[in-house]
């Protein structure tokens, strides 16, 4: 902020924005208790507050940049930061986004604009809803309605204009469904709202496209920095869209925005139905200001427009296509709105026109122009519409001759109507001038990347229009005002002939008991005719301040905007030639009197001859131009039937689904498991003595009976053990499972200690494989278990070559399937040396082990098979001084090599042993390992002889399997409660010992050769 | 012949099982009632049988005594209820009331 301005005019900026937002909310709150005067000087007075403010901050900056002297170049605006908003982080920059107001060149006349009509506006409104029931909320809406526009327009970056832009969304929405009371009212601002979020959306795209690249949300320095913008548009960090510009795409999405709020094609419906809202509104909001803000954006981002001449050319056709098409409709229409609402229309669309093809000062100057006459216009069909008391619109076959009556409204709406034309001389003539002049120059081709057909296809297009809107402008007038009044008693009931939606309902309620339609229509009341005057005047005049500048004349509209505005790159040496200046006022003073001519001679000469006979000459295509060319009937075709299909098919699921069966499945369970519960409700006394009685003893039981739960955790061969605690518990321990124990009662449930050797009761091994996802396996190898290798456990080569299996069998294959290779090891193959209790070792035929396995499973005791087997006499003795229940264990050595291991009272049947891989567990923990056939490595050097012993904690390689050889020790704990029970609980532990280091050491130096 | 504890734990789980039998097998709500005063005493008993052998404090009499109270007490608030349902069933078995079911 530049301070030699004075902050006082800062401030004024801002207060500019909040005097009718505080307005609004002083209406809102308290309006409805407050008399009609009250709301009305709050309502007017804020509005007339803001307005001498921006009219004297306007004077200041005309002062400021009159003056060469304190800048020249930089005071042409007047800043005012409020506070820091937020900031937002893209990349590495942190981007702060401020509430700051800018009245620059551009921002002030708008600001002046919006202010003026505004005020304008207010003041008629203030008479025209003078009997409506909710006249505080219309004043509360139409004041923040003019708070969100100056918002919109003295916004100094892009996220606080959209604060602006979706608030005057907002009030639009909020007017056009005033009397909401009438669906198809409601209807309308919904409509409006929905199709302006397809626009925002663009806005939206825009402003991140821009921010991305540009790395700033404020206009100047997006301008600024515009160049910046013509690079490929990016996708991601890696692809981009080498054909298509990010300014092309940014200023794309901008104008999705731009169609929606500005109403033109595909997004124009909205518009005609906007007319649903009361007039006021119509003339502020659907005229004068909110729909230009399209306009206001793309020039106000004119740098970045200028960047992409493809964009602008794009917008300059569909400008020029929405005039000529709004223009088409409104020929024929019979209501005074709706043609006013087709030739806003078409009047945005030659604004959009004259910004697309580079004549932004032109486009803008439309706006200008067109914000009085058309606010004029609609303001003098609110009066007619009050003279004969119109529900919602004006007839014009219920009209006519309304020149007797009402001579201000006549005479303020013929002037504004020749503005629209195009009159010589009137402000519409000049600023449509300067656009088809800025068509036709940019058609000679000054602009090389611009593609100059555009500019007179535009052109063309643009007179065409032009023709057709003096026409059917002058139309309405004749029809109007001219000729004798057709209304009577019977316009009261009219009914619209094509499916009008813009019903006004309230202003029959203007004039109270009036009965309708038998008073003579009459002059509206001086707030009503005044802004009327004043409208019309400037409507006037204001052309004057854009004087062609071909004709030498000073054009003090486009020198102002020259600080606010891009220049376009044209070549060197180009100018407007007084060819093309003559040209261009040639055609547009032409086609202006043309359709003001035709319009006469057809309607005030002819009475309506000819017209009638070309519409019974082609009645569809008159038919079609009624119903608006089926727009409406064709997006309800294409996007709502299918849209109102899926919401529908939502609807269903939800319904049928959720609803039913997820809602009530889960219900139905509930009470399901409630139904079952309640069964036990039997309401019989007994019956639940017996259940407590029951649970009594349950709990009784549990604290009499100790629960010991022996846990264990291991590391090596420590191993720490620990029972369950309880209520009085006391433990002892016997850690190897010997029969005595280690400790003696006590309140400690935890002992820690070492196994060795002679503490190992059962042979284990841990496998390690190299099946992915497969971690360690601890094979525990008890009686009567088995264990199966699979081929996958040992690799694809496992095959040692050359080596038969076992029983002459043939050798192995390396791509055996698995259940060839499963190996079984029955638990009788487990070999215990006979020692503890005696006995001796036999070699045993296959025949022999046969009748041996006959008389186990015939009950025979292994103590018998012994006797049966002793070879000797001293043996024989010995075994026989054996007392039976001694249990004495033997084993036999089948001539295959497979030991059988016989216990006292064995009940097991002999299993052949399969060919492949044994590992076999030995007492204490050793292992025996039998490759057979197998490729198998054991400290470092491979395994050929049939069988080989390996050690606790030892390690052999079977194929790409790992067996490291373990031990299973048994642990005991005992549990004693204060009731003297005691129980008992054992576990099996698998320990892993540690190999002796002098063996690892000598591995490792076997594998090192 | 000594007494121990043991004989007074074994006395009132005798006289806790006749408590609880008759409380599951008699359907006249005295009777019941009666029952559930034997149970009662039984656990009291247990209490300052135990509260002797192991006199750490006097917390198993003192328990025994609010046992007392509160039995006089729960048998006084039974009867009534006896008397409330007679009055209404003409009856004082258990299994006549059984309205407060399903």
């Amino acid at each position: 902020m530049d301070f030699a301005i004075g902050w006082d005019f800062g401030r004024a900026l801002m207060w500019i924005v909040l005097l009718p937002l505080f307005g609004a909310l002083i209406n809102g709150i308290s309006g409805r208790f407050a008399s009609r005067g009250l709301v009305r000087a709050v309502a007017i007075g804020s509005v007339a507050g803001a307005f001498a403010l921006a009219l004297a901050c306007f004077v200041k900056l005309v002062a400021l940049s009159g003056h060469g002297e304190d800048g020249g170049e930089g005071t042409t605006k007047l800043v005012h930061i409020v506070y820091d908003w937020f900031s937002v982080r893209v990349g590495d920059a942190v981007i702060p986004v401020r509430v700051a107001l800018l009245m620059d060149h551009l921002s002030g006349v708008m600001t002046l604009v919006i202010t003026g009509i505004g005020l304008l506006i207010h003041l008629y409104a203030s008479s025209y809803m003078e009997e409506d029931p909710s006249y505080a909320r219309f004043f509360t809406y139409l004041n923040l309605f003019t708070a969100s526009m100056l918002i919109l327009v003295l916004a100094s970056n892009m996220p606080l204009m959209f604060v602006g832009w979706e608030g005057v969304g907002l009030c639009s929405y909020l007017l056009i469904g005033f009397w909401w009371e009438n669906p198809t009212y409601a209807a309308a601002g919904k409509k409006a709202f929905v199709v302006n979020r397809i626009g925002d959306f663009g806005v939206l795209l825009g402003m991140f496209l821009l921010v991305a690249t540009t790395a700033s949300f404020e206009f100047a320095e997006i301008n600024a920095n515009a160049s910046s913008l013509v690079v490929p548009l990016k996708l991601d960090s890696t692809h981009s869209i080498a054909f298509l510009t990010t300014a092309t795409a940014a200023c794309l999405c901008l104008f999705l925005g731009c169609a929606g709020k500005s109403a033109q094609l595909p997004l124009y419906v909205w518009l005609p139905d906007a007319m649903a809202g009361p007039t006021p509104v119509s003339a502020l909001i659907h005229a004068a200001t909110m729909v230009t803000a399209g306009v206001y954006l793309v020039v106000r981002l004119s740098g970045v427009f200028l960047m992409a001449p493809g964009a602008m050319a794009f917008i300059a056709i569909v400008g020029a296509t929405t005039a000529l098409f709004a223009a088409s409709i409104a020929l024929v229409q019979n209501q005074m709105k709706k043609i006013l609402a087709y030739s806003t229309v078409s009047q945005l669309g030659f604004m959009f026109a004259g910004v697309g093809v580079g004549a932004f000062a032109g486009g803008f100057f439309h706006v200008f122009t067109h914000a009085f006459f058309k606010a004029c216009l609609f303001l003098g069909a609110g009066s007619v519409m009050h003279a004969v008391h119109a529900h919602g619109d004006a007839d014009l076959r219920e009209l006519g001759g309304m020149k007797k009556f009402m001579p201000t409204t006549r005479w303020t709406f013929l002037l504004s109507c020749l503005a629209i034309a195009g009159f010589p001389l009137t402000s519409g003539f000049f600023s449509k001038d300067d656009i088809l002049l800025g068509a036709a120059f940019i058609g000679t081709g000054p602009w090389a990347e611009y593609p100059s057909w555009v500019g007179w296809l535009v052109f063309v297009m643009l007179a065409a229009a032009a023709f057709m809107t003096a026409f059917y402008m002058f139309r309405l007038y004749f029809l109007a005002f001219e000729g004798e009044f057709r209304g009577g008693a019977a316009h009261a009931h009219a009914e619209h002939a094509h499916g009008d939606q813009t019903h006004d309902s309230h202003t029959d309620d203007s004039h109270g008991q009036d009965a309708h339609g038998h008073a003579a229509p009459h002059e509206s009341p001086l707030a009503m005719t005044l802004p009327l005057i004043v409208l019309a005047v400037f409507a006037a005049v204001v052309g004057f301040l854009g004087l062609p500048h071909w004709l030498g004349l000073p054009n003090v509209w486009e020198h102002w905007l020259e600080p606010s505005i891009a220049r376009l790159p044209l070549a060197e040496g180009a100018h407007v030639s007084a060819a093309i200046g003559a040209t261009a006022m040639g055609v547009g003073t032409l086609v202006g009197l043309g359709g003001i001519g035709l319009a006469y001679t057809w309607y005030m000469k002819e009475d309506g001859a000819t017209p009638a006979r070309i519409e019974a000459s082609m009645p569809r295509f008159h038919a079609l131009l009624m119903d608006k060319w089926r727009v409406d009937e064709f997006y309800a075709f294409l996007f709502i039937r299918p849209m109102a299909w899926l919401a529908r098919f939502a609807a269903n699921f939800d319904k049928l689904f959720i609803d039913g069966l997820l809602t009530k499945l889960t219900s139905s369970l509930a009470l399901a498991a409630g139904w079952l519960v309640t069964r036990f409700q039997t309401g019989a006394l007994p019956a639940y003595g017996a259940v407590m009685v029951v649970g009594l003893a349950g709990i009784v039981w549990w604290f009499v009976v100790p629960h010991p739960s022996l846990e264990h955790a291991v590391r090596g061969t420590q191993v720490k053990l620990q029972a369950a605690s309880g209520l009085g518990y006391e433990y002892r321990f016997d850690t190897n499972d010997d029969g005595d124990f280690e400790t003696s009662w006590s309140g400690e449930r935890e002992v820690e200690g070492t196994y060795e050797p002679r503490d190992f009761r059962a042979g284990a091994f841990v496998l390690t494989t190299l099946r992915p996802g497969q971690r360690d396996r601890e094979v525990v190898l008890h009686e009567g278990e088995f264990f199966a290798f699979e081929a996958s456990d040992l690799g694809p080569d496992w095959v040692r070559e050359g080596t038969p299996g076992p029983n002459g069998a043939p050798a192995p294959a390396p791509n055996d399937t698995v259940p060839a290779i499963a190996w079984r090891i029955p638990v009788r193959d487990i070999f215990l040396p006979f020692a503890p209790r005696g006995g001796a070792a036999h070699e045993t035929t296959r025949e022999e082990a046969e009748t041996i396995a006959e008389r186990i499973a015939s009950g025979a005791s292994a103590i018998e098979i012994a006797r049966a087997r002793a070879t000797n006499d001293e043996e024989r003795n010995r075994l026989g001084a054996l007392p039976e229940e001694d249990g004495v264990d033997g084993h036999v050595k089948l001539a295959d090599g497979t030991e059988v291991h016989l216990e006292h009272g064995a009940r097991v049947a002999i299993a052949e042993s399969p060919r492949g891989v044994h590992v076999v567990a030995l007492d204490p923990g050793e292992a025996l390992l039998r490759p057979n056939g197998a490729r198998v490595r054991v400290r470092g050097a491979d395994v050929t002889e049939p069988e080989t012993r390996l050690r606790p904690g030892e390690v052999a390689q079977v194929g790409n399997a790992l067996v490291r050889v373990a031990a299973v020790v048994h642990a005991t704990v005992q549990v004693r409660n204060a009731f003297g029970y005691t129980v008992d609980d054992t576990i099996e532990v698998v320990v892993q010992p540690e190999r002796p280091a002098s063996e690892a050491r000598a591995e490792a130096g076997g594998g090192a050769q | 012949m000594d007494f121990g504890l043991g004989h007074f734990i074994g006395l009132a789980s005798v006289l806790f099982g006749i408590g609880a039998i008759g409380f599951l097998v008699r359907r006249n709500v005295l009777i019941q009632l009666m029952s559930i005063e034997l149970m009662l005493n039984a656990v009291n008993l247990t209490l300052v049988a135990i509260n002797r052998w192991m006199p750490g404090n006097h917390a198993g009499q003192v328990f025994a005594f609010f046992n007392i109270a509160i039995a006089a007490a729960e048998a006084a608030v039974g009867l009534a209820i006896v008397i409330s349902v007679y009055r209404l069933k003409k009856s004082v078995q258990s299994d006549a009331v059984d309205l407060l079911k399903h």
